[in-house]
């Protein structure tokens, strides 16, 4: 078990007793948990993972990002490099980092998310942010976070933990990465938020991981008509995994989890998402888009479920996949458990091949091969893509879809 | 002295094991206008799809020239640079691509095989303004996803307006008027028509007499059984309308 081989000096305080001790009584999962069937985690158990936690990224330009505004906090190996971060103060937030926090402060949110990997990062944690939004604030600026593995085999543990308060709203961009030729390192992370009444929070998450592990267990709890978007573009990993679980407890709320995941060589993506309507009166979109290539194997696993008295809901859940050659897989499991009977919710699945009649139509005004495969790619992940409003953005994931 | 733009040459092909076209030759000039009629399964579409490079079907003998270059072997995308273009009896839809930028992208590849510049984005929007006036074309459908949703009349009047922007030297029309009435018949017939000139040629496909009424063919050749077995001028075509096929092809069974 990977916590039997950990040495940790810089363990940072979190509820980390507590945690600790529901970890050792959860068992390591396997495929036979139905949470885990279509992803291996053979390797990631075996793996010496070891805690390093030195510098080797020597600027932010060297990662290609797009243009960023607001504030940029960069974590490497699991602690903030300063160097690389910047940091001013913005009206309304209250930020603070786990590891300069006292003593006798306690966590802003109790994630009610657990499981082996969620554990494991509150028992081992390496640094965590905390981000209140205060009541009627629009925050204009973005929230830039970005969390890099540079180290070979480094268990990374971070989290980011945020309050939105009534009426306010901000805009978060995730970035988890592994630098330059780095393998086997694992970030193991946790999201939880809380969007309040009439709030509102845009996630935008990009994971890019070649050769390294990411988990990342997000717990969101939207209060009554708040409005939660979640737009996730998982490029490699040799397992990504995000596991999303969205509780909607109150009334006129949005939720809307987009995704584009494209695992090619020796990579495995795997996204898995419930949606629990607990309140009547929300709508709830979902919908991902995966594009396999090579080996690459792509997994969909989304469950919205309709609680009883959760009355005139209307839930969306699609994922379209497009599978490049033979050698690609993609598992896709779109489930809905009604238990409302004034519902409107409908799910659905596809996979397919590009169409060689398309292609050709393409090429016959003009297109080359390549270049109508590349038009064909963006037909079929504008729609997600543009969920993300910043033309910047938008072109960077296009970009490093393409080029994939 | 009438310049050669397109010369078929003996030409058989086939798709999986079935042979589909067993020798056609034809020739045709600038400035002509070329109706190709036949029977179901004679092999029309076949023909416009190997004119313009669809690498399903597998040529087994003869070749295509096209302005004196053997294109036989050449891509789709190399003979539409060259001025050959197709417009499809079904036209494909794709989702999330605009007209607009589809268009554009085939310009743009274009001109960079010429080794030209970009279109400035002025003169493209100038030109779609005056091309898509040519057929009719809603404003709004400029900017729809290619084809989605369109109608079957806007599908083809889609066709007419790539093949304006596009500016070929040699149009291919496969059944261009199925599933039109006959107001976007004249149109999309008027549109072609206004296209013509004595630096490009069209073939027109077609099942029915019906289109050669408004876009008038300077001669007839009718295809069965994967070979051209009769040609003629426009009358051709309208003894067909009156007898059926039957009376060629020695098919008695109807």
């Amino acid at each position: 078990m990977i916590t039997d081989k950990l040495i940790y000096s810089s363990l940072v305080r979190g509820d980390s007793n507590t945690s600790l001790d529901l970890l050792r009584k959860t068992p390591f999962p396997s495929r036979k948990d139905e949470q885990w069937k279509y992803s291996p985690l053979k390797k990631l158990k075996k793996l010496p993972f070891i805690n390093n936690s030195g510098f080797s990224v020597k600027s932010i330009s060297t990662l290609n990002l797009p243009k960023m505004n607001g504030l940029i906090l960069v974590l490497e190996n699991g602690r903030v490099n300063a160097n690389l971060s910047e940091f001013h103060k913005i009206n309304g937030i209250k930020l603070s980092f786990l590891s300069s926090s006292k003593e006798n402060d306690n966590p802003i949110i109790n994630s009610k998310k657990e499981n082996y990997f969620s554990l494991l990062n509150s028992s081992y944690l390496s640094e965590g942010i905390s981000i209140e939004v205060g009541s009627g604030f629009r925050v204009q600026e973005n929230i830039n976070i970005i969390n890099i593995v540079s180290s070979n085999d480094s268990l990374i543990n971070t989290k980011l933990d945020l309050i939105l308060s009534e009426n306010s709203s901000i805009h978060i961009r995730q970035y988890f990465l592994a630098h330059g030729k780095t393998t086997n390192g694992f970030i193991n992370h946790n999201n939880n938020f809380i969007v309040q009444n009439n709030a509102a929070l845009v996630l935008d998450k990009f994971q890019d991981l070649k050769n390294n592990f990411h988990i990342s267990n997000d717990f969101i709890e939207q209060e009554e008509s708040s409005k939660f978007i979640s737009n996730t573009f998982s490029m490699s990993g040799l397992l990504t995994r995000n596991d999303i679980l969205n509780n909607v407890n109150g009334e006129q709320c949005h939720s809307e989890l987009n995704g584009i995941f494209t695992p090619f060589k020796n990579d495995h993506i795997d996204n898995h998402t419930t949606i629990n309507h607990y309140f009547p009166n929300c709508k709830s979109y979902e919908n991902y888009k995966g594009i396999m290539k090579e080996n690459g194997v792509g997994v969909f696993n989304g469950k919205v479920i309709v609680h009883e008295n959760a009355q005139k809901i209307e839930a969306f859940q699609q994922n379209n996949n497009i599978l490049l050659n033979d050698e690609a897989s993609i598992y896709s499991k779109p489930e809905l458990e009604i238990y409302a009977d004034d519902v409107k919710c409908s799910h659905g699945s596809t996979t397919g091949q590009f169409d060689q009649e398309s292609i050709f139509y393409l090429r016959a005004r003009g297109l080359t091969l390549k270049k109508a495969k590349e038009l064909m790619i963006l037909g079929f992940i504008n729609e997600v893509i543009q969920k993300s409003e910043n033309s910047d953005y938008i072109d960077f994931i296009l970009e490093r879809v393409l080029e994939n | 002295m009438k310049e050669l733009l397109v010369e078929i040459k003996d030409l058989e092909c086939k798709i999986g094991d079935q042979e589909i076209l067993k020798g056609v030759n034809l020739k045709v000039n600038k400035g002509e206008v070329h109706a190709i009629m036949g029977p179901n399964g004679s092999g029309k579409s076949t023909l416009s799809s190997v004119l313009a490079g669809n690498d399903n079907y597998e040529i087994t003998e003869g070749s295509i020239s096209f302005l004196g270059e053997d294109i036989t072997e050449m891509s789709p995308e190399e003979r539409s640079w060259k001025g050959m273009f197709l417009a499809f009896q079904y036209p494909i839809e794709i989702p999330g691509v605009s007209n607009i930028n589809f268009l554009r992208t085939a310009l743009n590849e274009r001109n960079k095989f010429f080794g030209d510049d970009p279109i400035p984005a002025k003169d493209f929007l100038k030109m779609v303004a005056e091309k898509s006036g040519l057929v009719g074309l809603d404003n709004r459908l400029k900017n729809r996803s290619v084809n989605e949703g369109f109608s079957g009349g806007e599908k083809k009047r889609n066709e007419i307006f790539q093949m304006a922007m596009l500016n070929p030297k040699l149009s291919i029309l496969d059944e261009t008027d199925s599933g039109l009435d006959i107001d976007a018949l004249k149109t999309v017939a008027n549109g072609v028509n206004k296209l013509k000139s004595a630096e490009n040629a069209t073939i027109v496909i077609t099942h029915y007499q019906r289109l050669l009424d408004y876009i008038v063919p300077d001669f007839v050749h009718v295809l069965n059984d994967g070979k051209i077995i009769k040609s003629g001028d426009k009358n051709l075509a309208l003894e067909l309308e009156k007898k059926g096929y039957d009376w060629l092809t020695g098919n008695t069974t109807k």
